[in-house]
């Protein structure tokens, strides 16, 4: 008998008494490790397995695993490792069977994978999570049953980094830990070798302290991290890592924030900024990763070689104060902005667009607004090109940036210069062509002497352009003689920026493409381009036909010169058309030493223009016929465009005024009275060669046609409002309070305002969007009703008010000078003189005029919490007085409830409006300015900023109506409220500014203070909003109905008015008094 | 007149003494000066209209000077002829301007007290042309001494002497009123208003400006024009962000830092940006505009 057969006999007593399955892999495993093993170690191995199975009730299971692993396992496998595997496995079962058949089904693969000499550690990994509870058993058998797919991917000793990582949360969540091993190997499969000990050591950090982000990490991170450049990984995930040691925040969002940023810049880069946020590691870990995630941004702003000073002016602020470093590096914080200003040499069109349109304004005499060139692109009027600058004749279009130079005065200098291009095709009248009027300096020979047959066209311009064959050749000429008039005109008028123009104009000639490889007709009109760029120096022609570019040069010539026309251009092209039609479109022969410059000749415009009929011949004149490519010729090609001047569009322009002024009704003796019909100006779109449709937008030409007019009719039909007489839109009157507007919809004026961050002590630029917009109106009753119930008080109120009425003269005595004498400073003057002392010589009154000029704002918390009911705060004072007669409570409550019914309990909005109602008819008696205002929104985007009446609009029912609208709606975020209110009470004239701030508890929103709970953020942000508004002048008084409003108004308002009032219900006869007192 | 001055130290004169001796550079605009004319001719009061520094006060003293000629001889006390002036007093309203300020007052002296007139009563005695400016400025007390002048009656009460004067024949009152920046309240009344006949001042057109600021100042034409072409483009921006357009004052006073070797710019800056405005946006601006026409 084999010892396989009589280890299965001597054994067969032992297993039969459980499930069969055990038998049966007993007897494969023996004959499978019988050729590999000697007798006594087969008999070891069985009886291993025998020992297993007496463990505890469910080992058997354990024998069970054990025996089936015998076949699987791996040749290489030794005895010892064998035996390693089964004693393993016994202490195992001991603790758990679970694990145990865990450890061994999973045995076989792991073996192959992690070698047989690594068993013992892979079992000791897996115990270390075993904790002897059901759970950690569990999550030990998960990690044996992933060891196969695990030790594919991962070394023995990443794996115990892993285990290290999983033991450590699962001390916080089984479920996590099991959920991070499940995707370990996925996760560990995505990243390279070098990379996986550090990724693990990161993610032991966030367990131990931010154990909550571990699964996001652990789930989410391994792409990120990709994103860093490799050899700068392992130091990025150290610092991500301080970050994780540092209390209460969200070190995955650290981690992942920083990582895209470092996605977004070039590898090489990584190095320098990893270099730069470990300086700033030691101060804080935050402020370290957060200079990473705001590189990419700062990037747009500097280059990379300014970052350090950057960082620098940072790191100094973080080493006085972490809380102001923090914010600087996030980017939120003035200082920040203005260190980055600074530094930057770009210019961007936000920050100077107020001083360009004021500059614009100044230049033209109009209402230009400015614009970025993204928006004009957006509106689908045929302007697509988003960088570079144009106008719709009433709207500057810039690029939102500029950095084309090194140097911040260079590049504003530039955008200036762009500015003022544009600014002179409005002030020199490009857009004011008129067809039937003559140039000053050429006349309109030259139109005259073409016959025009359609007198269709919709504006002046189309109708001119109706005149050429070559519609694009017409339109590029005219383009350029154009642009050379307006740069004539600004160097002649603008002594100042002629220099900063000629650089631009050299620096376009640079980039210009040489004129010698291109066909003729196309190098001509490029030769003029340069020479209206005044670089004469770089035209160059065959000299052979050196008189047709002498002639036209000599033209752009006199049209840059003084005392020229829109209409002299129009002129001009038709000369320059003529000149270049008689330009064979093909390439010179010969080499370039044929080509030569060229001097302009002298008096251009003497130019016979009976010479049209001579170049043609016949009444019709061929030139200006339908020309199409002579044989051999090359197609036109309209040059290149120059930066500065941009988009040019006349004709598109002059028709979006003509549909503007359509829009608005027409003027009087207009060419076309009636309003201009799709098909006419589906004609004129499809003739122009300014409009690029299929550049627009893409399908089929009819849709394209179609929604190109809507938008253009949109472009013009919406600005309507903003009528005014001359028929030029009122562009910056952003209130539009014209009249015959529709009334309905309320009109939100954003306004942007920064906020204090205490912590950093600086402020959060333009941190907070108030929006403003007038309440809607309601019910005029309620104002009435207000006044009727409190019929009493009102007639009280009024009657201290007029009381208070200001006596306007006061008489000043003893004065050096005066109206009169003083008498008895007189006769004391006489007295003491004849008793020869030094009598004094004050001895004038005067009458002092004091005019009462006060202007107060009410602000009132229009926040959820003003929905409270007055009686439930009253109902438990009330309780006690009934607690001995339950009958005299049940009456006092049968009546109580009957009121109610009657009128419906009061809440403390209601009371609110009340006391305003009333404190309105006070001051309307007294003629104080006032405005009233609400406030509420949630989230620094949207503080909602209501107008009831504002400082300009008087009593009327509209304003009775709108208070009516005063309800609580969300949160209390008082700084912006604050700084509004300061806005609008600094634009009034008044001497004496007060603002009032009725509120029913502390400042509260989404986002003020670290978190829902933080109070010190709101209330130093709205103390910091009372000082600024102190700060103008302005006596700010906060008035609470909140009982607990003592502890933080103390702080809020440190030294100034404010006060507690503790029985709501005094507050519609307590603010007036308070008013009173404030003003008297 | 500066020579005068150096040698003899400054010139002191009464207040209804002082006459327009010079003739002033006054550069017509328009037919003001006929309007003006005719106005004193008739003894109609007038209202000069118009923001500060166009030329009111400027071209009342030229006025002054103008109505003062043919210059007629007069015989004085002393036997020696004079050259008869029409003396011109003027006075600038302010807010603590009252009643007593302008009528008079009594002053102590020596021996009690004395009468004094103040220059209105001073300009009703002489015959003098009595211009007051930013007239709405001064306290509503006056204008109970303004209406019975400026109607048929042309009396000044003195209420303190109990006396009424009958105004000399010479007498006019001219006032000036800038309606650009007052307030409502500092309005003209109407009852005060329509006492006059007013005459609209703005400044000139660029040409003639330039002309004006050349000659006052004494820097070049091509100088002058630039500012000019300053004041203009300067002018576009009132009322947004500038409360009133650069006056010609101020463009003459630039035009005379630039003839004095200031260079253009830096005197653009100081004497136009920096007077007109605080505000560092709008200042900007306009340093923008300068320096586009200024090199």
């Amino acid at each position: 008998m084999s010892i396989v057969g009589e280890l299965l006999a001597r054994h067969h007593e032992r297993l039969a008494g459980f499930p069969a399955p055990l038998q049966q892999h007993f007897e494969s495993g023996l004959r499978a490790l019988a050729p590999r093993l000697s007798p006594s170690q087969l008999q070891q191995w069985t009886e291993t397995g025998v020992e297993l199975t007496a463990l505890s009730l469910r080992s058997w299971e354990a024998a069970s695993e054990y025996f089936r692993a015998g076949p699987d396992l791996p040749k290489e496998t030794t005895w010892e490792a064998i035996e390693t595997l089964g004693r393993e496995a016994v202490t195992m079962a001991a603790d758990s069977a679970p694990l145990a058949v865990s450890f061994l089904r999973a045995a076989p693969a792991a073996i192959a994978a992690v070698g047989p000499s690594h068993i013992r550690q892979w079992a000791d990994l897996g115990r270390r999570l075993y904790k002897g509870n059901w759970k950690s058993s569990s999550l030990a058998a998960q990690f044996y049953d992933l060891a196969p797919q695990l030790f594919q991917v991962v070394r023995v000793s990443q794996a115990s980094r892993l285990v290290l990582f999983v033991d450590e949360l699962s001390r916080h969540s089984y479920e996590l830990a099991a959920a991070c091993l499940g995707v370990a190997p996925e996760v560990l499969k995505k990243l390279d070798d070098d990379d996986r000990l550090p990724f693990i050591a990161f993610a032991v950090e966030l367990a131990q302290s931010s154990w909550a982000d571990s699964r996001l990490y652990f789930e989410r991170g391994a792409p990120l991290i990709q994103k860093v450049h490799s050899p700068v990984r392992e130091r990025y995930l150290l610092l991500a890592a301080q970050v994780a040691r540092g209390p209460n925040r969200s070190a995955f969002q650290y981690f992942e924030e920083a990582a895209v940023a470092l996605g977004e810049l070039e590898p090489d880069d990584h190095n320098k900024v990893i270099e730069l946020a470990e300086q700033l590691a030691p101060y804080s870990a935050y402020a370290a990763m957060d200079f990473i995630t705001s590189v990419p941004r700062v990037l747009q702003r500097v280059r990379i070689d300014e970052l350090q000073n950057w960082q620098d002016a940072g790191l100094r602020i973080l080493k006085q104060s972490h809380d102001g470093g923090e914010a600087y590096f996030r980017l939120q914080s003035t200082r920040g902005e203005d260190i980055l200003d600074t530094l930057s040499a770009r210019v961007e069109l936000n920050k100077v667009g107020e001083i360009l349109r004021l500059y614009c304004k100044a230049l033209t005499g109009r209402n230009v607004s400015i614009q970025s060139t993204s928006n004009l692109a957006e509106k689908g009027i045929g302007w697509v090109d988003e960088q570079r600058a144009s106008t719709e004749g009433s709207t500057i279009f810039l690029p939102d940036v500029m950095e084309r130079y090194h140097e911040k005065d260079s590049n504003f200098a530039a955008v200036k210069v762009f500015a003022t291009h544009q600014a002179a095709h409005i002030e020199f009248g490009s857009f004011d062509f008129a067809y039937d009027r003559p140039g000053t300096l050429f006349g309109a020979t030259a139109r005259e002497s073409i016959r025009s047959e359609s007198s269709a066209a919709v504006t002046d311009m189309e109708r001119f352009f109706d005149l050429f064959g070559e519609r694009q050749l017409a339109a590029d000429l005219y383009e350029l003689a154009e642009d050379a008039r307006i740069d004539g005109a600004i160097k002649r008028e603008y002594g100042g920026i002629r220099r900063p123009l000629q650089r631009i104009q050299r620096d376009e000639v640079e980039k210009r493409p040489d004129v010698r490889r291109m066909p003729l007709r196309i190098a001509f009109v490029e030769n003029l381009v340069r020479a209206s760029l005044d670089a004469h120096d770089t035209v160059l022609w065959p000299r052979d036909r050196a008189e047709v570019m002498a002639q036209a040069l000599g033209l752009l010539q006199e049209l840059a010169g003084p005392g020229t026309s829109v209409e002299d251009t129009a002129e001009a092209t038709v000369r320059l058309y003529m000149l270049a039609m008689s330009i064979p479109n093909v390439f010179q022969d010969g080499d370039d030493n044929d080509w030569d410059s060229v001097e302009p000749m002298e008096g251009g415009q003497s130019m016979p223009m009976d010479g049209a009929g001579e170049m043609g011949g016949g009444g019709s004149d061929p030139q200006f016929g339908d020309v199409g490519e002579g044989e051999g010729e090359e197609q036109y090609q309209s040059p290149e465009d120059v930066d500065f001047r941009g988009d040019f569009k006349p004709e598109l322009v002059q028709l979006l005024m003509k549909l503007k002024k359509d829009a608005q009704g027409g003027d009087a003796g207009e060419m076309s009275p009636q309003a201009l019909t799709p098909e006419q100006l589906q004609e004129l779109l499809e003739k122009s060669v300014e409009i690029d449709l299929d550049a627009l937008m893409e399908g089929d030409l009819d849709a394209t046609t179609g929604m190109f007019m809507n938008n253009l009719q949109k472009e013009a039909g919406t600005p309507t409002s903003e009528k005014d007489k001359n028929g030029q839109p009122m562009s910056d009157d952003s209130t539009g309070a014209g009249e015959g507007e529709e009334p309905l919809k309320p009109i939100v004026t954003i306004y942007y305002y920064d906020e204090w961050d205490f912590r950093a002590q600086d402020y959060k630029p333009r941190w907070c969007a108030v929006k403003e917009a007038k309440l809607e109106e309601g019910d005029e009753g309620f104002y009435e009703n207000a006044l009727k119930e409190h019929a009493g008080l009102v007639a009280q109120t009024r009657k201290q008010f007029e009381l208070m009425k200001p006596e306007l003269f006061r008489k000043l005595k003893r004065l050096p000078e005066g109206e009169d004498f003083d008498l008895d400073a007189a006769i004391d003057w006489m007295i003491e003189r004849k008793a020869g002392g030094a009598p004094n010589e004050k001895i004038y009154w005067r009458r002092n005029k004091i005019e009462r000029d006060v202007a107060v704002a009410f602000l009132i918390d229009m926040s959820a919490s003003t929905d409270e009911e007055i009686n439930k705060r009253e109902k438990k004072y009330d309780d006690d007085d009934y607690d001995d007669d339950p009958r005299k409570y049940l009456s006092w409550w049968v009546s109580k409830r009957r009121q109610e019914l009657t009128s419906p309990p009061k809440r403390i909005i209601d009371l609110e409006k009340e006391s305003t109602v009333l404190l309105m008819t006070a001051l309307e008696t007294i003629g104080d300015q006032y405005g009233i205002y609400g406030f509420s929104g949630y989230g620094r985007d949207n503080v909602e900023f209501f107008v009831i009446k504002d400082f300009d609009e008087h009593l009327d029912n509209n304003i009775k109506k709108r208070l009516d609208k005063v309800v609580p709606i969300r949160s209390t975020r008082m700084g912006p409220a604050i700084r509004h209110a300061t806005h609008k009470l600094i634009l009034t004239d008044a001497k004496v500014k007060i603002l009032v701030l009725l509120s029913d508890g502390r400042p509260q929103d989404h986002g003020y203070g670290r978190d829902r709970t933080e109070k010190e953020y709101a209330i130093h942000d709205t103390k910091q909003a009372l000082n600024e508004a102190k700060r103008e002048g302005i006596t700010p008084f906060a008035l609470t109905v909140d009982r607990s409003g003592h502890d933080y108004l103390k702080t809020m308002c440190e030294d100034m008015g404010y006060e507690v009032v503790a029985d709501i219900e005094a507050l519609p006869s307590r603010l007036p008094t308070l008013y009173r007192r404030l003003t008297e | 007149m500066t020579e005068a001055a150096t040698k003899t130290g400054p010139k002191v004169h009464a207040v209804e003494e002082y006459t327009v001796q010079e003739e002033p550079y006054y550069l017509p605009i328009g037919d003001e000066v006929e309007l003006f004319e005719t106005a004193y001719a008739q003894r109609i009061p007038v209202l000069l209209k118009g923001p500060t520094g166009a030329g009111k006060t400027r071209f009342v003293e030229y006025m002054a000077w103008r109505l003062g000629r043919p210059l007629t001889k007069v015989s004085s006390q002393s036997g020696n002829e004079e050259e008869y002036r029409q003396p011109l007093i003027t006075v600038a309203c302010h807010e603590d301007l009252t009643a007593s300020d302008l009528v008079g007052r009594y002053l102590l002296d020596t021996d009690g007290t004395k009468w004094v007139d103040g220059p209105l009563t001073r300009a009703v005695k002489v015959g003098a042309i009595c211009y007051l400016d930013e007239v709405v400025e001064a306290r509503k007390d006056t204008t109970v001494l303004i209406h019975p002048l400026t109607d048929y009656r042309r009396l000044l009460p003195i209420e303190k002497l109990g006396q009424v004067i009958e105004a000399t024949d010479g007498f006019l009152l001219v006032i000036s009123y800038n309606p650009g920046y007052q307030s409502a309240l500092k309005d003209l009344k109407h009852s005060t208003r329509q006492r006059f006949i007013a005459i609209e001042f703005d400044y000139p057109p660029k040409d003639q400006e330039a002309e004006i600021i050349a000659h006052e100042s004494g820097c070049s034409l091509a100088a002058a024009t630039d500012l000019a072409k300053l004041g203009e483009k300067v002018r576009n921006l009132k009322e947004h962000g500038l409360g009133e357009g650069v006056s010609t004052r101020l463009l003459i006073y630039a035009g005379r830092l630039i003839a004095n070797g200031i260079p253009a710019r830096r005197a653009c800056q100081v004497g136009i940006t920096w007077a007109l405005t605080d505000d560092a946006e709008v200042q900007r601006s306009i340093e923008e505009v300068v320096t586009s026409i200024f090199e």
